[in-house]
């Protein structure tokens, strides 16, 4: 989040476009909780309805509002990519994508074909224009840090991804005639999976980590040449399909085996810490990437190995790995965004960022995080947990929800009551 | 002048939040003789914008290891600082 080339956070934007973003995310875990503790173990049968929903709901309604709002934080901090009007953005972005993802789906659990025209249509738009106008700032940057060029790769992954669904969804709303609808759909969960979520993650981790937790850097080389290579295998992917649909899943098995290398490679630098005492956001960290390595390691075997709880693992194992990532950044940017703003506007008794979020209620957050991901475990022997299983992930975000409700509140207290400094000029 | 007091604050080894909440606690106690010298791994943003915004007067070298020496001092000791060779 820092920038190092001498760019200012002036331009980062206000903190409540960041924080609209995330509580809309967060939200979103909680109707996935929701959805999980009504639905069970069909979230888990392939291409129901009940799967496609809490697939969707994770992906379109948690990761792309989350990831969209760090995106705001971070290019003008990291990248120096400066939005004229962010809060006006932000206002035209986050309703569109709250909108036509709750059209989407109620598309996947009614059926009904216009819901899946309208939602494409709105998504498509929002999520297309958003890619775009990013893009079109990072282009213009002379020179990529290690961060920016990944950012580049993933949001290309977006908009590929934006591409296919909307095919996809125009096919289920009887627009398009779905021919390629199979190729397609396999692509859709590529370029989404590793294309957008692991790739973002990925390019912001280049530097974070290193920042975060004063780790030695990432290989520079690695830098550039693992996003372009994700993306470009998915590609490769996407044309050997029409060949031999068994080539495109070999592709995806070298992303699954970048991946699982990038895993080690990350739990190598966490251990790499001066810092012997670890809190709640290294531990996410590690528990995401010990989760990446499993679901690609599951990924990298299904071609080989008939293992019929094989793709449940992986969906599990996936899913808890971006969402660790999440509450990993979401512990360190509240906190941060709080107190910066405060103490840039000048206020005396600005929190201190443990007062705004305790490493503790961090910590017992990723209790209740690991609880959710035994019982998900679990109903691959018991598919009954997934009751259990949903009540602890909606009460993982419900906490996070209520954390963001704190801090914003003391944000707003402390602007209402708090007292400024003077400046020096001021006290002469 | 001369007789101006460094706070030194070595911030390497600590990971975010302290280096932050360290140099931001000790700002608070700068007088128009002390001046912080923090060495830092990366040039800290966030900091010197913060330190400005409350008047203080900013300097960021870096030195042949690659290593950052900020400066933050009241307007008084400006040319101090510049003299200060890292």
């Amino acid at each position: 989040m820092f920038n190092n080339q001498g760019l200012s956070l002036d331009q980062a934007p206000p903190i409540e476009v960041v924080f609209r973003f995330f509580a809309v995310g967060l939200v979103f875990g909680i109707i996935a909780g929701v959805e999980t503790m009504l639905f069970g173990a069909k979230v888990f049968e392939g291409s129901a309805r009940e799967a496609l929903v809490l697939t969707h709901t994770l992906t379109l309604g948690v990761m792309m509002p989350i990831m969209l709002g760090a995106l705001f934080q971070m290019l003008p901090v990291i990248a120096g990519v400066k939005f004229n009007a962010p809060t006006k953005i932000s206002l035209a972005v986050l309703p569109s994508l709250f909108v036509g993802t709750l059209m989407l789906l109620t598309a996947f659990y009614t059926g009904i074909p216009v819901l899946f025209t309208a939602a494409s249509v709105l998504l498509g738009a929002t999520l297309l224009l958003s890619a775009g106008a990013m893009l079109r700032k990072l282009f213009l940057l002379q020179d990529h840090g290690t961060s920016s060029f990944g950012m580049i790769m993933a949001l290309g992954g977006l908009s590929l991804l934006t591409l296919v669904a909307l095919y996809l969804a125009l096919s289920y709303g009887g627009i398009a005639n779905g021919e390629a609808f199979v190729a397609l759909k396999q692509a859709h969960m590529g370029f989404g999976l590793f294309g957008w979520i692991a790739l973002l993650i990925v390019a912001i981790s280049f530097q974070v980590i290193e920042m975060f937790y004063v780790t030695p850097p990432y290989p520079k080389a690695l830098t550039r040449l693992l996003p372009f290579g994700i993306l470009g295998l998915l590609l490769v992917g996407l044309a050997l399909f029409l060949v031999n649909p068994v080539l495109q899943t070999f592709a995806t098995a070298i992303v699954a085996i970048l991946l699982t290398a990038y895993g080690a490679l990350t739990l190598l630098r966490l251990s790499q810490r001066k810092r012997p005492v670890a809190d709640a956001t290294v531990w996410f960290w590690r528990v995401g990437m010990t989760a990446l390595i499993v679901s690609t390691t599951a990924m990298a075997s299904m071609p080989f190995a008939d293992i019929s709880w094989l793709n449940k693992l992986a969906y599990i194992a996936f899913s808890t790995f971006a969402l660790s990532v999440v509450f990993a950044m979401f512990y360190k940017i509240v906190p941060f965004l709080t107190w910066f703003h405060l103490n840039a506007q000048g206020y005396f008794d600005a929190p201190m960022m443990h007062e705004v979020i305790h490493p503790k209620t961090a910590m017992k957050h990723l209790y209740i995080h690991l609880a959710a991901l035994a019982a998900f475990l679990i109903t691959l022997v018991f598919p009954v947990f997934a009751y259990l299983a949903g009540l602890l992930l909606a009460l993982s975000f419900g906490r996070a929800t209520w954390q963001l409700i704190k801090a914003w509140k003391l944000y707003y207290h402390t602007q209402k009551h708090g007292q400024k400094f003077e400046t020096d000029a001021s006290l002469a | 002048m001369s007789n101006a007091e460094a706070i030194l604050f070595d911030a390497r080894e600590l990971e975010h939040p302290e280096p932050l909440n360290r140099a931001v606690a000790i700002l608070r106690t700068l007088t128009h003789d002390r001046y912080l010298h923090m060495i830092h791994k990366k040039e800290p943003i966030p900091l010197l914008e913060l330190a400005q915004k409350r008047g203080f007067y900013t300097l960021s070298k870096q030195d042949d290891k690659g290593v950052w020496h900020i400066f933050i001092a009241r307007d008084s000791l400006k040319s101090l600082l510049e003299k200060i060779d890292v």
